[in-house]
C-alpha cells in the first residue's frame, strides 16, 4: 500500500516486514542448539500451550493499538470472566453448574466491560490509557468482592478438557488459539472495522474527513478487545481449574510485550495480527528457551529485556516517525 | 460609637451567652442519660491492617481478627494497604486519630520500616500494636513498653527443610528434584530456600538439585517454568519444590498436561485451600499450614489483654515479645484434621502456639 520511491526502500521494507519471523527463527536455532529436546514435537506442543493464552489476549490488544490507542484492562477484565466462569461450572463455591453455557456467558461479559473501556473513553473523552486503567482496576475489585479473597476450584472435567483435552494430540488450548488467530484474521482484512482500524491509527483528522465514523469504530474495537479477553479468561481458568482475583497477575505486560515485539507500532497504524502471533511466540520461546539453555535467573531478565530491544529496533519502519516520544 | 448601638451590642451579647448556657445545660443532661443498649462491651476499636483481602491468607487473617472482635463483642476494622506503605501508614493514623488512641492494632506491615512508623505513631496515641512477619531487625517491643505488645513470624528454614523432607520420602528419597523460589529479595523466599538446601544437604547426594529458578510467587511463570523443566529434565524429574502454594500449584497444573499429576509429587508452603485439596488427592506430597486465623486473632487477643490489664506485658519474657508461630506441617495423614480447622481457638491461652524466640540470621 505504501509508494516505495526506490528499489532499496522496498527491499528494506520487505525486510522490516519479516524482521519479527526471523528474530524468532534465529532464537529457535540457537536455542536448540544448546539443547537437542527443544525441536522434539513433545516440546514445541508444551510452548504452544504456553502460547495459547497470550495469543487470545493478543489479538484483542493487537486492534487497540493499531488504532493507536491502549487497552491496560486485560487483568480487571479476565480475572472478573475467569472467576465469573469458575463460579458458573461444577465447583467448590456456588451451588451453579450450567456447564459449557458458562463459556459464551463469560466472553460477552468481557464483551460489555471492552464496551464500558470503549463508551467511556469515547463519550467522556478520557485517554484510553486512563479509562482502560481504571476499568481494569474496577475489575480485580469486582473479583476481588465477589470471591472475598478466596478461590474458587473447577472440578468440571468437560470444562477443564478446554484444556486438558486433546484432538489429533494437541491440546485444545491451542487450537482454541488457532480459531481466535482466524476470527481476528477475518476481522483485520475482510471487514470494514478491519481497514478502518488502520486508516484512524494512522491519522485520525483524514480518516474522519474520508466519512468513517471514528467514535463507533474505537467503541467496537475495545469491544472487540473484551470478548477476547473474555475468552482468555475462560481458558485460564481451563488450564489451572480454579478462579480467583490474582489470576490474572502479569498478563498485560506480557500482552504488550508481545504485540511490540511481533513489530505493531505503539503510535498506531502499522502492524497485524500475525505479527502479533509471531511477537507472542518470540516471547515465550524465549522463556522456555532460557529454561532449557540454563541460564542463570539472575541473567535472564537482562537477556529478556535485550532481545525485547533487538526485535522492536529490527522491525521499526523509521521513514515514518517524524518525531520519537 | 452612639450609645443606642452599644446597647444593642450589649443585649445581643448578653442573650448570646443565655443561649449559650442553655445549650450547654441541655448538653450536661443529655449526657447524664445512661449509654444506650446498642453499646458495645468495650470501648477499644480493635483493627487487623493487611495488604490485600485478595489473597486467601491475608482473607483468613482478617477473619481471624474478627473472630476474636466477636468474641469479646467490640467494634472490628479492616485496614487494606493494597501493597502501598503510604496508604497502610495514613489508614492507621486516621484511624488513631477517630479512636482518640483507644485502638487495639495487629498489622502486617508492607514492608519492614513502615513497622517503625507504626509502631512510635501508636505509642504516642497510647494504642496497643502487635506486628507480623516485617519489621526491622533493630526495632523490639520491649523498647516501646507497654505499647509495642509483640512481633509474631514464622521461621521459614525449619517449616521449608521439613516439607522438603516430606517431599523426598514421596518419592523414596533418591532423584532429582527442581525448585520454584519467590521473588530474590524477600525475607520468607530467602529462608525458604536455606531450609530446602539443608534438605538436599543432609541426604548426602542422594537428592540432587536439577534446577532452581525463582517464579516471583507466580502461579503463570511457574507453570511455564515447570514446563520447560519437562521437557530438559524429563522423567529425571522426580519431585518439584515451591516456596508457596500458588507456584505449587502452576506447577502441578503443568504436570498435569503432561499427565504427570499424581506421578511427580509437589509440596507447597501456606496451606491454602487449593493445596489442601490437592494433597488430599494425592497430588501434593504436603504443604505448610500457617494459621492465619490463630495470627489475625491472637495479634488482637494478647495487647487486649494487655489493654484491659490482664497481663503486664513489660514483665513478660523476650519469648513472649518476639515469637515464631506454629507452622503445620500437611500430609496426607493430617489433611482432614487440618481443614476441619482443630475446634474453636481457646484466646486465653495467649502463647499456647508460640514456638520460640525470633532469631536473626545475617
Amino acid at each position: 500500500m505504501r509508494a516505495q520511491p526506490a528499489h532499496r526502500a522496498s527491499v528494506m521494507g520487505r525486510w522490516r516486514d519479516w524482521a519479527p519471523l526471523a528474530v524468532l527463527v534465529v532464537l529457535c536455532l540457537v536455542i536448540s542448539l544448546f539443547n537437542g529436546n527443544f525441536l522434539t514435537i513433545g516440546n514445541l506442543l508444551r510452548l504452544l500451550n504456553s502460547a495459547a493464552i497470550p495469543l487470545v489476549l493478543c489479538m484483542g490488544t493487537t486492534f487497540v493499538i493499531l488504532m493507536g490507542s491502549i487497552d491496560l484492562s486485560i487483568e480487571g477484565v479476565v480475572a472478573v470472566t475467569a472467576v465469573m466462569v469458575s463460579l458458573l461450572v461444577v465447583n467448590d463455591i456456588s451451588p451453579i453448574s450450567i456447564g459449557l453455557w458458562a463459556v459464551p456467558l463469560a466472553i460477552l461479559v468481557g464483551g460489555i466491560l471492552g464496551f464500558l473501556n470503549g463508551f467511556l473513553h469515547v463519550r467522556l473523552k478520557t485517554p484510553s490509557f486512563m479509562t482502560t486503567l481504571g476499568v481494569g482496576f474496577a475489575g480485580i475489585g469486582v473479583a476481588t468482592a465477589v470471591l472475598g479473597g478466596f478461590t474458587a476450584r473447577i472440578s468440571d472435567q468437560t470444562f477443564r478438557f478446554l484444556s486438558l483435552g486433546r484432538v489429533f494430540d494437541v491440546p485444545m488450548a491451542v487450537w482454541i488459539a488457532l480459531g481466535a488467530i482466524i476470527i481476528a484474521y477475518i476481522i483485520q482484512e475482510r471487514t470494514r472495522i478491519g481497514r478502518w482500524v488502520y486508516a484512524i491509527g494512522t491519522d485520525e483528522v483524514t480518516a474522519r474527513n474520508a466519512g468513517i465514523p471514528v467514535e463507533r469504530t474505537r467503541i467496537m474495537v475495545f469491544m472487540i478487545a473484551g470478548l477476547f479477553y473474555g475468552l482468555g479468561g475462560v481458558l485460564l481458568a481451563a488450564q489451572f481449574g480454579q478462579g480467583h482475583a490474582l489470576i490474572s497477575q502479569g498478563r498485560l505486560f506480557t500482552a504488550i510485550t508481545a504485540v511490540v515485539v511481533g513489530g505493531t507500532a505503539l503510535s498506531g497504524g502499522v502492524g497485524s495480527i500475525l505479527n502479533s502471533v509471531v511477537g507472542v511466540l518470540i516471547v515465550v520461546t524465549l522463556a522456555n528457551g532460557m529454561v532449557l539453555m540454563g541460564i542463570e535467573p539472575y541473567v535472564q531478565q537482562g537477556v529478556q529485556g535485550i532481545l525485547i530491544i533487538i526485535a522492536v529496533a529490527l522491525s521499526l519502519d523509521r521513514s515514518r516517525l517524524d518525531v520519537v516520544k | 460609637m452612639s450609645i443606642e448601638k452599644i446597647i444593642t451590642l450589649k443585649t445581643s451579647r448578653r442573650s448570646l451567652l443565655k443561649g449559650a448556657g442553655g445549650a450547654l445545660a441541655a448538653g450536661s443532661f443529655g449526657f447524664s442519660f445512661p449509654m444506650p443498649a446498642i453499646a458495645k462491651e468495650t470501648t477499644w476499636t480493635l483493627a487487623n491492617s493487611m495488604r490485600s483481602v485478595a489473597n486467601p491468607y491475608h482473607a483468613t487473617f482478617a477473619k481471624g481478627g474478627e473472630n476474636f472482635a466477636k468474641s469479646i463483642d467490640a467494634k472490628y476494622e479492616m485496614l487494606v494497604t493494597e501493597g502501598n506503605s503510604e496508604k497502610g501508614i495514613s489508614d492507621i493514623k486516621a484511624l488513631l486519630q477517630r479512636t482518640g488512641g483507644k485502638l487495639i492494632l495487629n498489622v502486617d506491615p508492607n514492608d519492614s520500616p513502615d513497622a517503625r512508623v507504626i509502631v512510635e505513631e501508636c505509642k504516642k496515641a497510647g494504642a496497643y500494636v502487635v506486628t507480623q512477619w516485617n519489621k526491622p531487625a533493630d526495632l523490639h517491643p520491649w523498647d516501646f513498653n507497654p505499647n509495642y505488645v509483640a512481633h509474631m513470624s514464622f521461621d521459614g528454614v525449619p517449616t521449608a527443610k521439613t516439607i522438603a523432607g516430606e517431599l523426598f520420602k514421596a518419592f523414596g528419597g533418591e532423584g532429582g528434584i527442581v525448585a520454584l523460589g519467590g521473588i530474590l529479595s524477600n525475607v520468607p523466599a530467602i529462608e525458604r530456600k536455606l531450609g530446602l538446601d539443608m534438605a538436599i544437604k543432609e541426604t548426602n547426594g542422594k537428592v540432587k538439585l536439577l534446577d532452581f529458578q525463582p517464579a516471583d510467587w507466580n502461579e503463570q511463570k511457574a507453570f511455564d517454568i515447570t514446563q520447560a523443566w519437562i521437557t530438559r529434565f524429563g522423567k529425571d524429574i522426580k519431585g518439584v519444590f515451591a516456596a508457596n502454594d500458588g507456584m505449587g500449584m502452576g506447577a502441578l497444573e503443568a504436570l498435569r498436561q503432561s499427565g504427570l499429576a499424581g506421578k511427580v509429587p509437589v509440596v507447597g508452603i501456606d496451606g491454602i485451600e487449593a493445596a489442601l485439596k490437592a494433597t488430599e488427592a494425592g497430588e501434593f506430597a504436603g504443604t505448610v499450614a500457617w494459621d492465619p486465623l490463630w495470627t489475625g486473632g491472637m495479634g488482637l487477643a494478647i495487647p487486649y489483654a494487655v489493654a484491659t490489664g490482664k497481663v503486664d506485658i513489660a514483665k513478660e519474657p523476650k519469648e513472649h515479645r518476639e515469637f515464631y508461630g506454629t507452622g503445620i506441617i500437611v500430609t496426607k495423614a493430617n489433611v482432614a484434621e487440618v481443614k476441619k480447622g482443630g475446634g474453636a481457638l481457646d484466646f486465653n491461652d495467649l502463647w499456647g502456639k508460640a514456638t520460640g524466640q525470633i532469631q536473626y540470621r545475617g
